[in-house]
C-alpha cells in the first residue's frame, strides 16, 4: 500500500467516525446533558487539535524533491500555529536554520517509499553539494529512525567520509542494500526493508537559507 | 434543532480552549519528554542532574548499534554520527550558572540554549556565534540582578528552566576521543559567591 493510499484511508475512517459520533451524541437531543456536552466538547476540541497539527505540519513544511523541510524553526517570533507544525516534524530541540537544516525523506524523487529491496541513487551535479561553512552529511535509518547495521559500520556518508567525484566533479551517492560493484567508497547501506535519510547542513550557505538550494531527489536505478 | 443558546456557548468555549491549549503546549509537552528523559535517565550512566552537562560516552557515537540498555530511549532514537552530544537541563531559580568552553582550535561546535516553554532558541555560543576560542559564559535567569563578572558575557534566559545542547564535531573515528575530550571540557558551575559581586 503506498503512503498516499494510506493517508487517504487514514482520512476516511476517521470521517466515518465522526460522522457517527456527531450523529448519534450531539444531534441527539436525549443525550443532551451539560455533563455530556462538558465531555464531548473537549474531547471535540482535541481531536480537532490533532487533526489541526497534522495539517499543519502539512503546509508549514516545504518540499523538495521528495524531502521536507521547515523553516524559521526555533525562532522566538513565530507564531504558536508554526512552533506546533515545527514540534511535529522534528520532535525536538532544534538548531535555527542559521546554524543547521535538516532535510529528511522517507521518499524517492517519484514519490515512492524507500525500501532496501531497490536501488537508489543520489546525484549531486558538479559544485552542488549541499554549501555551507561547516559540515554536511547523509545519514541512514530504519523507519523507526534508529541506525541500520551493516557489514562496513557506516551510517552515513558526508563531506568527511571520502566521496568519490565522478570524472565530470558531479558525486554520486548509492543507496542501496548490497554493495555497488566499484563505487564502495560512494555507498550508503541500506537495510532489507523500509528506510528513512536524513540530509543535514551545519551552518548552511545564503543559497540554502534563502531556499534557492534544491536538495536534489533520491532516484530508484532501473534494472539495465 | 435541538440546541439551545447555553449548551452552544458551553460546548463551543471549552471546545474551542482545549484546541487552542493542546496545539499551543505541543512544543512544550514535546520538551517535557527530553526533560524526563535527561533528568530520569540519560545516556546510560544514570540522570544527569539539574544544572550539570554530560557528554554522550564514546562507545555510544562508536557503536550505535549496541547502545547501553540504561540509556533513555531519546539517546538512542535519531540518527546522527556528525556529533558527539552534550546535554543538561537547567534551573536558574537558583542563581545564575557559569559556562566554561575550552580552546576549539577552529573544529565545529556549537551550545544551543532552549527555552523549554515553547521550543525556541534565544542563544548560542559556538563556532558560529562566538568563535572557536576557549571562554566563560554567565548563564542568568529572566530576574537577576547584579553585574557580571569581568571576563564573562552574559546569556539572559527569558525563562528560569533552559534546556540546553552541545554538538562537537567528530572529523572522523580516529578523531573520536579528541572530540569527547573537548565536549567533556564544555561544563556547567554555580557562579560563586566572591564572583557574584
Amino acid at each position: 500500500m503506498s503512503a498516499r493510499t494510506y493517508s487517504y484511508l487514514t482520512v476516511l475512517i476517521g470521517v466515518v467516525i465522526g460522522f457517527f459520533f456527531i450523529y448519534s451524541f450531539i444531534f441527539n437531543p436525549s443525550a443532551r446533558t451539560v455533563r455530556n456536552d462538558v465531555i464531548q466538547s473537549f474531547l471535540v476540541g482535541f481531536g480537532l487539535a490533532f487533526i489541526t497539527l497534522q495539517i499543519l505540519g502539512r503546509i508549514k513544511a516545504t518540499k523538495v524533491n521528495g524531502w521536507t523541510t521547515m523553516f524559521r524553526c526555533g525562532e522566538p517570533s513565530i507564531g504558536f500555529l508554526s512552533r506546533a507544525a515545527c514540534a511535529l516534524t522534528f520532535p525536538g530541540p532544534i538548531n535555527l536554520p542559521q546554524e543547521a537544516m535538516y532535510w529528511t525523506t522517507d521518499l524517492d524523487g517519484a514519490g515512492h517509499v524507500l525500501s532496501g529491496a531497490h536501488n537508489y541513487v543520489m546525484h549531486f551535479p558538479a559544485e552542488q553539494l549541499p554549501p555551507n561553512d561547516a559540515f554536511w552529511s547523509l545519514t541512514m535509518g530504519f523507519d523507526n529512525n534508529r541506525f541500520v547495521p551493516n557489514p562496513i559500520n557506516r551510517y552515513s556518508v558526508s563531506d568527511r567520509s571520502g566521496l568519490v567525484p565522478n570524472a565530470d566533479g558531479s558525486v554520486d551517492i548509492y543507496l542501496q542494500n548490497v554493495a555497488p560493484a566499484g563505487h564502495e567508497s560512494n555507498w550508503l547501506p541500506a537495510p532489507a526493508g523500509k528506510f528513512i535519510l536524513w540530509l543535514r547542513v551545519y551552518q548552511p550557505g545564503p543559497a540554502i537559507l534563502s531556499g534557492e538550494y534544491r536538495v536534489p531527489p533520491v532516484m530508484e536505478t532501473r534494472a539495465q | 434543532m435541538m440546541w439551545e443558546l447555553g449548551d452552544l456557548l458551553i460546548f463551543g468555549s471549552i471546545m474551542i480552549v482545549t484546541w487552542f491549549l493542546f496545539i499551543y503546549n505541543w512544543p512544550r509537552l514535546i520538551l517535557y519528554i527530553y526533560k524526563r528523559a535527561i533528568l530520569g535517565k540519560g545516556f546510560g550512566d544514570g540522570p544527569i542532574p539539574v544544572n550539570t552537562l554530560q557528554t554522550e560516552p564514546q562507545t555510544l557515537f562508536a557503536d550505535p548499534i549496541h547502545p547501553p540498555a540504561s540509556a533513555s530511549n531519546l539517546a538512542t532514537t535519531g540518527v546522527n554520527r556528525d556529533t558527539l552530544l552534550t546535554v543538561g537541563w537547567l534551573d536558574l531559580r537558583k542563581g545564575p550558572l557559569s559556562l566554561h568552553i575550552p580552546e576549539m582550535n577552529g573544529r565545529y561546535y556549537s551550545v544551543q540554549f532552549t527555552n523549554p516553554s515553547n521550543n525556541t532558541v534565544f542563544a548560542y555560543v559556538g563556532r558560529r556565534t562566538t568563535g572557536t576560542t576557549a571562554g566563560d559564559y554567565l548563564i542568568t535567569g529572566p530576574n537577576r540582578k547584579g553585574e557580571v563578572p569581568s571576563g564573562m558575557r552574559q546569556i539572559s534566559s527569558p525563562n528560569n528552566s533552559v534546556l540546553v545542547i552541545g554538538r562537537v564535531l567528530v572529523e572522523s573515528d580516529s578523531d573520536l576521543p579528541a572530540a569527547h575530550h573537548l565536549a567533556e571540557q564544555i561544563q556547567l558551575t554555580p557562579l560563586n559567591q566572591e564572583g557574584s559581586i
